[in-house]
């Protein structure tokens, strides 16, 4: 009896080293590529949200799910970063080639109240973006969306230097996974490198 | 923003609501039993309160996404709370109020050797000198206060690492009765200065951006630029350091004196 109970123990301690070695090594295998843009594996929630599309449709992360996500906060009366980034957003779509089909641009409205759907559309065609989707939604939608992503957001204030909102591309992977950051002066290449990587490894 | 709307927290932390109202109740109850003055009672809601109103209203919102602010808000975590708490003298109210069973489960706990030990080492004026300056260091190294700024995980640990820290330090610096003479008492609070004065100043002196994530995650305050938010914060921290010590040891003076 007692044996038997000393073999199951060994057994159980086998499993666990196996597991924990297993770890070690699929660990050993992610640390191969080092990102070149932050990486965030782990440290913020999955992509989230029910909103309204800029063709005025309702949709949800799972509408995405698949797609290689870049999420992104702004509003269409911003000067300075927001027209930046959707610019350099292009870039990286075209520098991505036949692989971009699989990644989608979310563009989160901070403005709601200027920011229809109708408004969304016409602002993200300037950039020649087809890939993108303007989200729109009640201010508490927006909020829960934007708290989530710990970026700044306060409803309805707007003072002299705009509307206060964050600089960062948050990119998920296809299953919806929170991956990397990316910064406003990366090197349009360098993105396009890592996203091309996180697109491989979710083949 | 009406003053109510300020009271609902940014995030919500269950932790933090149970632990400020079991530690008010507790004290409520001990003030009934014990008398303390009307000082010892001032002292313990200011620092209570302000605890609970850095980690828990609108204004942890700020402390997220301005570096000043989230300097003050340290302020208040590490220095401000316990040291206006430890000021109190709670401890005899607070195990007056205890109730029975835990006053059972404290006595059993404290026989135990173990426990004992590690208290000791834990609280050695060494030891807590060197946590609490390696506390503020760490959590400021660029890449650990990029990533305890975005995963609220380690974000909460940061800030309750602080507060149980502050408790220790100035709980053993300003206690009269400890078993640590004065000088030695002075001496902790003289030593965590120069660490938290080189930090401070380094922060103030470097000139490009050093924590990338407020401007990533947005700033609070659309004016102020990242280089000045940045060297706020650092002589936040640079001048609270001997500001806060030189109270505490003016305070370990004044004691010493009335004896």
């Amino acid at each position: 009896m007692h044996d038997r109970l000393l073999e199951i123990r060994g057994l159980k301690f086998s499993r666990y080293f196996f597991c924990i070695a297993l770890l070690l090594v699929l660990s050993g295998c992610e640390k191969q590529r080092q990102w070149q843009l932050h990486n965030i594996k782990g440290h913020l929630p999955d992509l989230r949200f029910s909103m309204m599309s800029d063709s005025g449709q309702a949709v949800t992360d799972q509408t995405y799910r698949g797609y290689l996500v870049m999420l992104f906060f702004g509003f269409t009366t911003c000067q300075a970063e927001c027209p930046a980034t959707m610019f350099r957003l292009a870039k990286i779509s075209q520098r991505l080639g036949e692989s971009a089909n699989r990644t989608r641009i979310l563009f989160v409205t901070l403005d709601p109240g200027r920011d229809t759907s109708e408004v969304l559309h016409h602002y993200l065609a300037a950039f020649g973006l087809d890939r993108a989707i303007g989200l729109t939604g009640s201010e508490d939608e927006i909020e829960d969306l934007v708290k989530r992503y710990r970026a700044a957001y306060r409803p309805g204030v707007v003072n002299s230097a705009g509307i206060a909102h964050s600089a960062a591309v948050y990119v998920f992977d296809p299953q919806g996974r929170a991956r990397l950051l990316v910064t406003p002066d990366e090197a349009i290449e360098t993105v396009a490198n890592d996203l091309r990587h996180l697109l491989e490894l979710s083949r | 923003m009406s003053a109510l709307q300020w009271l609902i927290p940014w995030e919500t932390s269950e932790t933090v609501v149970i632990v400020t109202s079991i530690t008010a109740i507790i004290f409520i109850r001990g003030c009934q039993k014990s008398k303390l003055f009307f000082r010892q009672k001032l002292f313990f809601w200011t620092g209570l309160l302000s605890l609970y109103a850095v980690s828990h209203t609108q204004a942890e919102y700020y402390a997220e996404h301005e570096f000043f602010v989230h300097q003050l808000q340290s302020l208040v975590l590490h220095h401000l709370g316990p040291f206006l708490i430890v000021l109190a003298r709670p401890k005899e109210a607070l195990s007056a109020g205890l109730p029975v069973a835990g006053k059972r489960f404290f006595r059993l706990v404290s026989t135990w050797k173990p426990l004992h030990c590690l208290v000791d080492a834990l609280l050695h004026p060494a030891a807590v000198v060197i946590v609490f300056a390696g506390l503020i260091v760490f959590w400021l190294l660029p890449s650990v206060h990029f990533i305890a700024m975005l995963d609220w995980r380690i974000y909460r640990l940061m800030n309750w690492s602080m507060v149980l820290n502050g408790l220790m330090l100035w709980g053993i610096a300003l206690d009269s009765h400890s078993k640590w003479s004065p000088g030695c008492r002075i001496a902790m609070m003289l030593a965590v200065v120069p660490p938290q004065i080189l930090a401070g100043a380094l922060i103030f002196f470097t000139p490009h951006e050093l924590y990338p994530i407020y401007s990533l995650c947005g700033r609070a305050f659309t004016g102020v630029s990242a280089i000045t938010d940045q060297q706020t914060g650092g002589l936040i921290l640079w001048m609270n350091a001997a500001m806060m010590s030189v109270i505490g040891i003016l305070v370990v003076v004044h004691k010493e004196l009335r004896k």
